[in-house]
């Protein structure tokens, strides 16, 4: 029979603990664990559409089920990422809300989000795709199939202004062409106030570069920013209200999009382009600014840029119907209108369009006439999985005009040259 | 105890802090190692295809070329302001071991604060800074637009100086005071004994600091990040930055990883480097 010393003890317990850690790391989880995640429905959402709407239709679905909601909310860029990880590792949230149209086409290529026809075929009271506006559908769709539901629909392009300031300076009416956008500027430029704010988000150079008709891509084509003259024409225009004429601040660079809504705010810029989302933070923060939007610039022609998040069903998730039933809810008439009262957030439903409340409301009217001029978006782009990358190469090229003062020709031409090598 | 028991037992001992390395640190290495051997799809083998292509991208040899160049900048500058304020809070000083706290507490705040913080102070339209300048009726600055990478260096050095100073501090104080004594009386001056006595006696904690600073520098990511994006253009995109976008932006894991290696190589080669020029240097 051996014997048992203090060291051999010692020896014996730590020999334990260690196994014991070992077993229990790299154990599966257990019946309970397993059950308490099944039991867990998991959102990720941007931060700055968490509203109460969403908020109701979400904590009911919890209830409804029996289910544990875990919304989580991020800024877009920490989604992107955090949902790529996930998409990696296979431990994937219930239902994400997509960025922007094609965002979506482009992980469901890729075997990441599920084509939801099939779940809206079988559910014809939720009136997908007939009762949404066409340019939030088929920007979301690619060779038949439609890989996100659109949540919002809105247009980057609209004219904020101040009233106050534009009256200040003479103009009783909010300019509507490039050359009245510039003689307001300068009339309305003076000691710390800047007659417009840019973006350094280049997303918002959209509206610029589509009213003088450029494309950003033609996938099909390898082109971009084209046709050559149109782009240089409007970088340059963009380049010279900073550096030149001296009506815009120079943007800095940041995560932020928000800049020019900020300086509107503090009254220290009088216009800015920008979309639905910053008429709330305008409202709420500075309730003393009397606020016009006004429909998009005319430049070459009138135009703005298509924006609005949708909902995608990651193909992982643990019971796509579940996601499903809670896409609809959230994506209903009633909530819609209710997250458009709340936040003035428009929408993409045509029965939305039709309603009496969102008929009479001027700051409503603007944004549908302003769809109603939404450039195309190029969807073979987003199927081509490199989206992202000429994105990311777009960023660079539009803050070294806008920002660093790089020639606007000779930084598009290096631009063409990079995002075709890309793609 | 038999030979055998002793080796067991010294086993049964180091066995945790092995597997804690093994699995947390090595195993992970070596997944990223094969990782990176592979296409962006995870499946295409294509041998050192990605490293070789690291030489050939622009984006990535920019990136290195403003990581060293930030590196570079925030140890120099880092140093000496360290040492400075180590020279200066070393001194019998009334409230000394206030401002050493003080002086600590950018070190302890968390890096998104911070980022945030001078990204607030920093803003040319919103910012206090300008603000201030304006009231002392100084011109406004654009740093972050006109010399983002030097203000990046600034925000680092600013975060790091209080840890710096600790360390110098430790130094100063193992330092004996009899040294100091025995100059000044053969006549030796402030400035003589600070380089005669001080900078010499205080090589290993430079080394110290030098080898630490060197590896945060070059793994440096959440400060540009968070102040400017890794813009303007991409005048901030340091190496680590540029390795999160190949990865999380344009899906690229294969070659990300690779990246991540000859980043590790690089940091493992300037470390050793380092310490063979300090080891001369105390010998």
């Amino acid at each position: 029979m051996p014997s048992f010393n203090r060291r051999s003890f010692l020896q014996l317990g730590l020999g334990a603990t260690v196994l014991g850690a070992v077993g229990t790391a790299c154990s599966p989880a257990t019946p309970a664990a397993k059950k308490q995640d099944a039991r867990t429905f998991t959102i990720y959402w941007n931060a700055g559409h968490g509203y109460q709407a969403y908020k109701e239709v979400i904590d009911q679905f919890g209830k409804d089920h029996d289910l544990q909601m875990n919304w989580q909310k991020f800024q877009w860029p920490d989604l992107t990422t955090k949902l790529t990880a996930d998409f990696r590792s296979g431990n994937v949230p219930d239902l994400v809300e997509e960025v922007s149209a094609g965002t979506g086409t482009q992980y469901g290529l890729a075997g990441n989000v599920l084509a939801l026809d099939d779940f809206a075929a079988g559910d014809k009271e939720f009136g997908f795709p007939g009762d949404y506006l066409d340019q939030a559908v088929v920007a979301r769709q690619y060779e038949g199939k439609t890989y996100s539901i659109p949540l919002h629909l809105t247009a980057n392009g609209l004219l904020f202004y101040n009233k106050g300031m534009l009256s200040a300076a003479g103009f009783d009416k909010p300019p509507t062409n490039w050359e009245e956008f510039l003689e307001i500027a300068k009339a309305t430029t003076k000691d710390k106030v800047s007659g417009c704010a840019l973006n350094s988000d280049p997303s918002y150079a959209a509206p610029y570069y589509n009213q003088q008709s450029v494309d950003f891509s033609n996938a099909g084509a390898k082109q971009f920013m084209m046709p050559a003259d149109g782009a240089l024409k409007a970088l340059q225009w963009m380049q010279d209200l900073i550096f030149t004429h001296k009506v815009s601040p120079a943007p800095v660079a940041t995560t932020d999009y928000s800049g020019p809504q900020k300086l509107f705010s503090a009254k220290r810029a009088a216009m800015f382009v920008s979309g639905p989302w910053d008429i709330g933070p305008i409202r709420q923060g500075s309730p003393d600014i009397d606020l016009g939007v006004a429909v998009p610039l005319t430049g070459a022609v009138q135009s703005a840029a298509m924006a609005g998040s949708g909902l995608m069903i990651p193909a992982k998730a643990k019971d796509p119907k579940l996601s499903w039933e809670l896409i609809t809810k959230l994506a209903a008439v009633k909530v819609e209108l209710a997250a458009t009262k709340e936040a003035g957030m428009s929408m993409p439903r045509k029965s939305w369009a039709a309603d009496p409340a969102v008929a009479a409301d001027p700051s409503l009217a603007t944004i549908a006439k302003s769809l109603a001029v939404v450039a195309k978006q190029d969807i073979a782009l987003s199927a081509s999985g490199k989206a992202a990358q000429i994105n990311e190469l777009w960023k660079k090229a539009y803050q070294q005009m806008i920002i660093q003062h790089a020639p606007v020709e000779q930084t598009l031409a290096d631009f063409r040259k990079q995002a075709g090598a890309a793609l | 105890m038999t030979r055998r028991r002793q080796a067991l037992t010294a086993w049964l001992f180091l066995t945790p802090a092995v597997l804690f390395f093994a699995l947390l640190f090595f195993l992970p290495i070596g997944n990223q190692l094969l990782t990176g051997l592979y296409d962006s799809d995870g499946v295409s083998f294509v041998g050192l295809g990605n490293f070789s292509r690291a030489f050939g991208d622009p984006e990535v040899l920019h990136s290195f070329l403003i990581t060293l160049a930030y590196a570079a900048g925030t140890l120099v500058v880092g140093t000496a302001v360290g040492l400075g304020l180590a020279v200066i809070l070393n001194q019998a000083l009334p409230g000394r071991t206030l401002f050493r706290s003080v002086l600590l507490i950018p070190y302890l705040t968390s890096v998104s604060i911070v980022g945030l913080l001078w990204r607030n102070i920093l803003d040319p339209q919103v910012g206090i800074l300008n603000r201030l300048l304006e009231a002392i009726g100084l011109p406004g600055q654009t740093w972050l637009s006109t010399h983002p990478l030097a203000t990046i260096v600034g925000i680092t050095v600013w975060s790091g100086a209080g840890y710096t100073m600790v360390l110098f501090l430790a130094g100063l104080q193992g330092i004996p005071s009899l040294y100091y004594e025995a100059a000044r009386i053969d006549g030796a001056g402030p400035w003589r004994r600070f380089f005669a006595i001080t900078i010499p006696l205080l090589a290993p904690t430079t080394l110290f600091v030098s080898i630490i600073g060197l590896i945060s520098t070059l793994q440096q990511f959440a400060l540009p990040y968070i102040v400017t994006g890794g813009g303007p253009g991409n005048a901030t995109s340091l190496y680590a930055h540029r390795l999160f976008i190949v990865a999380f932006n344009d899906n690229d894991f294969g070659y990300a990883s690779a990246l991540s290696v000859l980043l590790l190589l690089v940091v493992l080669v300037l470390s050793l480097a380092q310490l063979r020029i300090g080891d001369r240097a105390n010998a």
